[in-house]
């Protein structure tokens, strides 16, 4: 479980936002809602205990981000997926260079299993074949896809993605909707942020709770899986 | 989640091929590196060059033996400071005057052969400084057998100061160009660490120390210049030694084929290996700090 406390940040000369208070149980998707500058990829950042906050702290799993050791945080990372909203690679960056990466990155896969592996989730992210396609070659969409992929490739426990649904695009923002619910029935935990939410998600998103500048809402994971971790 | 992978070779992981061209680059300019080193250290500079030119004349009195003063000269020879010792009867010393003199062959008519014998004395290079000459005219008259000790003291000192001058000289230009090697790595290291920032940075984001990426890359820096130097080493050493063979007049300025695989040639190589992997690690560490990915 991720809480945050009393959560403040001062930014660009004024205080962005101040005093707020966040709960995101495991095994649900979490899609933190805002309008552009609201601050959700700052947020994000404090969630992930990159950046710290100019008040208040993160806990996980009851553990301080940042009253603990940098070990504490940089664990948590370890067992993070990120997707960011804007992704600047290198030009020459293949999709397959993202999965070697983030092989390394979880201690290191044997390239076969990589390889198997990398082939399932492209495909279900509507991507087979693309591992050797440059990212400069690849459509915002696509990108954000083949990100996502990688990033599964280390099971991680708590997956962030920044925009990720609206980079998607129609219609894999739907199909990423039951994908990330999937995960959550299998105990992860997903947090998005996005400017709004997808007009398919209300039916199961609800009205949200609002939370200074946001919007949260919560997914409950694909029926009968719920509470499965 | 654990980090189990060892992150020595990651910039062989993620660098692959311009890392190997770099390692290429590396292996050439230590090769002249190796083969400078290794000239210089058994040269050291014009030393043994300068060396082979001087000589201690012990001039021998009249009565001595022939038989004696062989047994002179190889007791001479086992002196720590000398690298050989000749015996020259009065005959041979009288030949010699003559190629250098010519036209006074009927000298000896008159009243004999006016030369006495002597013997020769050669110093080791490393030996060839004035406390080594030192010692052994010190020892040479306190002979009685010998007349008189021709050293040229006069002039040694000036000698021996080319000699020193010559070798800082050498090690001089030496120590500029392993400064100038020290430089291309740093920046092969820089444009390397700058390529690679961005896998830096993801590897940073996913809960990697940065401590222990910076240290693992000093690592791998400090093997991969550990190999290349060993590796520059032997190829150095087969091309001198091919040369000293080939080419036997250079054994007066270098040295014998032979003091290749003398267990001093051997120590300073390894003291070569280790400072380049050293400098290999520094420069890496160096790099990393300069362009080390920054993080949000």
């Amino acid at each position: 479980m991720i809480e945050a406390f009393r959560l403040g940040v001062f930014s660009r000369g004024k205080i962005l936002w101040d005093g707020l208070d966040f709960a995101f149980d495991d095994g649900a998707v979490w899609v933190a809602v805002g309008p552009p500058s609201s601050g959700k990829t700052l947020l994000f950042s404090i969630l992930r205990g990159e950046r710290r906050p100019d008040a208040g702290d993160v806990l996980v799993s009851g553990e301080s981000l940042y009253r603990a050791g940098a070990s504490v945080a940089r664990s948590f990372r370890a067992s993070c997926g990120c997707i960011p909203e804007r992704f600047e690679g290198d030009a020459r960056l293949t999709v397959e260079d993202l999965f070697r990466r983030s092989a390394l990155a979880c201690g290191g896969i044997p390239g076969k299993e990589r390889i198997e592996r990398s082939e399932r989730l492209l495909s279900m992210v509507g991507l087979s074949g693309a591992e050797n396609h440059r990212l400069s070659s690849l459509s915002g969409s696509e990108r954000a896809r083949a990100v996502l992929a990688a990033e599964l490739l280390r099971t991680p426990k708590v997956l962030f993605a920044d925009g990720m649904v609206l980079s998607a695009g129609d219609p894999f923002g739907e199909m990423l909707g039951g994908l990330f619910r999937a995960l959550a029935g299998e105990g992860n935990t997903i947090l998005l942020a996005e400017r709004q939410l997808p007009a398919r998600w209300s039916a199961v998103a609800g009205e949200g709770k609002p939370v200074g500048p946001f919007r949260i809402h919560r997914l409950p994971p694909i029926a009968g899986k719920e509470g499965a971790a | 989640m654990k980090e189990k992978v060892s992150l020595v070779w990651i910039d062989w992981r993620l660098g692959g091929r311009s890392i190997a061209w770099q390692s290429l680059g590396r292996f050439a300019l230590l090769g002249l590196l190796a083969f400078a080193f290794l000239a210089l250290h058994l040269s050291g500079g014009a030393t043994r060059f300068l060396s082979s030119r001087y000589a201690i004349t012990a001039v021998l009195r009249d009565s001595v033996s022939p038989e004696d003063a062989e047994g002179l000269a190889r007791k001479v020879a086992e002196l720590p400071a000398v690298r050989s010792a000749s015996y020259r009867d009065p005959a041979a010393a009288w030949k010699e005057f003559l190629l250098a003199f010519p036209g006074v062959e009927s000298l000896p008519d008159a009243g004999g052969n006016p030369l006495p014998g002597y013997v020769e004395i050669r110093i080791r290079h490393d030996r060839f400084t004035a406390s080594g000459v030192g010692s052994v005219t010190s020892a040479l008259r306190a002979v009685p057998s010998i007349d008189q000790v021709l050293a040229g003291e006069d002039s040694l000192s000036r000698f021996l100061r080319v000699a020193r001058y010559s070798a800082a000289l050498a090690w001089g230009v030496f120590a500029l160009f392993l400064i100038l090697f020290f430089v291309i790595c740093r920046l092969q290291e820089r444009l390397r660490a700058s390529a690679l920032a961005g896998d830096f940075g993801f590897l940073l984001e996913r809960g990697m120390s940065s401590l222990r990426l910076a240290a693992s890359r000093a690592a791998g820096a400090a093997i991969t210049g550990f190999l290349l130097a060993a590796a520059a080493v032997v190829a150095a050493a087969a091309v001198l030694h091919f040369l000293l063979r080939r080419y036997p007049f250079l054994g007066n300025v270098v040295g014998a084929a032979e003091d290749l695989s003398a267990p001093s040639t051997a120590a300073a190589a390894a003291v070569f290996i280790l400072c380049v992997a050293l400098l290999a690690a520094a420069s890496s560490l160096f790099s990393w700090m300069a362009a080390r990915p920054s993080r949000k």
